[in-house]
């Protein structure tokens, strides 16, 4: 059956006609559509999977392993950052391995779209020790969905899906079966200590052994069953082999054919591990061997050979994702092509564009509760850490000064709380990621008594990554007020207000509080995001904003300082609100601009709105 | 057939809605198309620009120089992107009157005050990106579909709202022929 699929989605119905019915893990970009989409289709065709976001990333990988512990089929979705949360867990579970299949699928960022890093799942799996699987395009998602899961039952190993963004967030028409048949398997856990109790010595290091000789299996296996035939169809009348893994194979096949060049290509779809011997075998036949994968050198480093060209020969680009560009300049590089480049920018089109930096949307309530902040935390007296989420976007206001990885902003507040004291620590993290990693580090911080303000931002949606629901939302209404509590502190309280004065008001009885206070100071804002369709109504009050241009005296400070994205100059030189962009949410019109020249805009509905 | 467009906007104008529709303009013809979207960290209000490549490719990103067509929402993003369209190209911008446009090279050009036609009432807002459509469809004479087609495609994706989405798509086009 033909179907007009984004990668992601057809992950998602890769693991239901794989007879995937555990799937847990945490959102992150580019892989959050995954677990979201099985949700939907779980709903519309009432199987019974269980489809449900972890905590974190490990936990969501715990659960889904002891499935598979348990014989069912699981699979555990992650971003590949989240997979750096989940590898304690996958390390161990590389030795232990499973009864029923499992599906570890950690999504990769090159070119840092949505990411801190750029770091690469399959040296991961390479690390791990487990088969890894590489997509090129949302057709060979699907495939390899099912056929991971087949391959994890059949070798007893989690086995790792690792498709990049523009395989994530690519489109095309798929071929899938026809007809959904799912069965759910039913779990039985089979007690086994020495298997499951990962204690040392002895029994882990028969299993370390048992793991290096399926490794040796598994190299077979992929020459036998993936890489043979790949190498068979190659003519070998061509001077240049081209070894590609992922996204590489699409780039690298239509740079030869836009610039009319001949070469054999190789697509590699199990990256490892490598049946290195016989590979190395048919490079014999060519003067040159390309590598084209990304982001790291992980096909190149196995089959290291003087003839291998790639990465670490510097031939091809080392950093940001894969253009048909920089696939062209790699060609000039090994002595294939030696023509213009013809992904050049015209010269006369080499101008700049304003930018339009990241910034949190109109309407949000973070924006106000930073703004409040920073007016009554003064920078030059304070830190201010954050963490991962939409309101790392506050960044663009001047209102965070360092960012790590999830959880982090606790625990390097009471890093900094402890090497500059002479500073106030404001340190600010959403609800989602507090329930992720942020726990820990503040029992930590009051078991230590470090001095600090947590402000703990409340919209009780995972918003950055498409409003998946908080732990505080589902079943029973866990309480971070109360968590905070039960680590024997008082927990602050405020409701957002649009109306500024408040929220002003509110920071300022904080810095008292704080002021005498021997330990962390936390409080909990209670704000929505304004792009939940349930929650925001209730909270936006419609009114829309315009700027008096004979008040506006161009200041800056609502660009710079408050920076709300319909606010822009005009050719005039004074401040105009995008009508198109407004979210009514009323923000602007206190305290922000020093002549009030933001006012009501009573005609705003008039305009088709 | 073998048809490159990038669509460039910010986030909250239905830039992914667009490719979308041209998704399914294609898969109903059977042609084979990649596509992809960019909008890393930004929400609503933020850079997003998506690419469509119909025909026989093997990557969904489009290359500097490459794209047939351009459909910009906004101005800025439109000359943002302009690097992937190629001399012979198409670009079909909404920009306001008063705004100064440099001298482009292409070799199609059209442009038009949405923004101001949205103001006034012609068209909710919110239609823009079908807007801006319907204004390719007629500025574009190598446009791969026909008008019947992209009107399939808006009311296969929803139905609801897909009789007010013809009728401003049909408007854009009027508009079109009448600036011409
Ligand atoms: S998505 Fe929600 S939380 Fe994120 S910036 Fe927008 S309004 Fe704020
Ligand atoms: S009312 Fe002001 S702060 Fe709120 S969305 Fe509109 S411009 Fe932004």
């Amino acid at each position: 059956m033909k179907q007009t699929l984004m990668g992601n989605d057809a992950i998602a119905w890769g693991l239901i006609h794989a007879n995937v019915d555990m799937i847990s893990g945490y959102p992150g970009t580019p892989s959050s559509e995954i677990l979201s989409e099985v949700q939907k289709i779980k709903h519309k065709l009432n199987l019974d999977i269980y489809a449900e976001w972890g905590t974190n990333e490990k936990v969501g990988f715990e659960v889904a392993y002891a499935g598979a512990i348990a014989g069912r089929r699981t699979c555990a979705t992650m971003k590949q950052v989240g997979l750096n949360v989940a590898s304690d867990a996958l390390m161990s579970a590389a030795y232990i391995g499973n009864l029923g299949g499992m599906l570890l699928i950690a999504a990769d960022d090159p070119g840092f779209h949505s990411s801190q890093t750029e770091q690469d799942s399959r040296v991961f799996a390479k690390f791990a020790r487990i088969p890894v699987l590489d997509p090129a395009t949302p057709q060979d998602a699907y495939d390899l969905t099912k056929y991971g899961v087949e391959l994890s039952e059949k070798f007893q190993i989690p086995v790792m899906l690792r498709p990049v963004m523009r395989v994530c967030h690519a489109r095309e028409i798929i071929e899938m079966d026809d007809e959904t048949n799912f069965k759910p398997n039913k779990g039985e856990f089979k007690r086994d200590v020495p298997r499951w109790g990962a204690v040392p010595r002895v029994g882990r290091f028969a299993q370390g052994v048992e793991q290096l000789n399926r490794m040796e299996v598994i190299k077979e296996y992929n020459w036998d069953h993936l890489l043979k035939k790949e190498f068979d169809k190659c003519e070998g009348k061509n001077r240049v082999l081209i070894i590609t893994s992922g996204t590489g194979y699409g780039f690298a096949k239509e740079t030869l054919s836009d610039l009319n060049l001949e070469a054999d290509v190789v697509k590699v779809l199990m990256p490892y591990p490598l049946p290195v011997e016989q590979m190395r075998d048919r490079f014999k036949s060519y003067d040159k061997v390309l590598v084209v994968e990304e982001p790291y050198p992980c096909v190149e480093e196995q089959i290291a050979s003087p003839n291998v060209y790639g990465k670490n020969t510097n031939s091809i680009h080392n950093i940001d994702e894969m253009s048909k560009e920089e696939i062209l300049k790699a060609f000039v590089n090994i002595g294939l092509y030696e023509g213009e480049n013809i992904y050049a920018t015209p010269p006369s089109l080499d101008f700049e564009v304003e930018t339009r930096p990241p910034a949190l949307c109109p309407g949000c309530p973070h924006r106000d509760v930073y703004y409040a902040i920073t007016k009554v935390f003064k920078k030059k007296k304070a830190i201010y850490p954050s963490d991962i989420g939409c309101y790392t976007l506050a960044i663009a206001q001047g209102a965070i000064d360092s960012i790590l990885c999830m959880g982090a902003s606790v625990s390097m507040a009471s890093g900094f709380a402890l090497s500059d004291p002479d500073k106030t620590v404001v340190a600010t993290i959403g609800d989602g990621t507090f329930f992720h990693s942020g726990i820990a580090p503040l029992i930590n911080a009051v078991y230590q008594n470090h001095k600090f303000i947590l402000v703990i931002l409340d919209n009780s949606t995972i918003a950055m990554t498409g409003r998946q629901t908080t732990p505080s939302r589902e079943n029973k209404n866990i309480d971070i007020k109360k968590i905070v509590e039960g680590m024997g502190i008082e927990c602050m309280e405020h409701h957002y207000s649009y109306e500024m004065q408040d929220n002003v008001d509110f920071f300022r009885e904080v810095k008292k509080i704080h002021a005498d206070a021997t330990g962390p100071t936390v409080v909990v804002v209670r704000e929505f995001c304004i792009l939940d369709g349930e929650r925001a109504p209730e909270f936006i009050p419609n009114i829309f904003a315009k700027v008096d241009p004979e008040l506006c005296i161009a200041c800056d400070q609502c660009t710079t300082v408050y920076k709300c994205p319909p606010m822009a100059y005009n050719e005039d030189g004074v401040i105009e609100i995008d009508p198109f962009l407004c979210a009514g949410c009323g923000g602007c019109l206190d305290v922000v601009c020093p002549t009030d020249a933001f006012v009501q805009d009573f005609d705003y509905l008039k305009r088709g709105n | 057939m073998k048809y490159q467009i990038v669509i460039a906007g910010f986030g909250g104008q239905g830039v992914v809605f667009l490719v979308k529709v041209l998704a399914i303009c294609a898969g109903n013809r059977n042609i084979a198309f990649l596509g992809t979207e960019n909008h890393g960290m930004s929400q609503r209000g933020g850079s997003v620009s998506c690419d469509i490549k119909i025909g026989d490719f093997t990557n969904p990103v489009i290359d500097k120089n490459q794209a047939d067509l351009m459909i910009a929402l906004e101005k800025n993003e439109g000359l943002r992107n302009l690097a992937f369209l190629k001399l012979s190209g198409t670009l079909v911008t909404n920009a306001k009157d008063k705004d100064k446009y440099p001298e482009l090279p292409f070799k199609g050009f059209a442009k038009i005050d949405a923004f101001k036609k949205a103001e006034n009432g012609e068209f909710p807002i919110q239609g823009l990106n079908v807007y801006m459509l319907g204004f390719a469809l007629v500025n574009d004479k190598n446009f791969p579909f026909s008008v019947q087609e992209v009107k399939d495609a808006i009311t296969q994706i929803n139905t609801k709202v897909a009789e007010q989405n013809i009728v401003i798509l049909e408007q854009a086009m009027r508009d079109a022929k009448e600036s011409k």
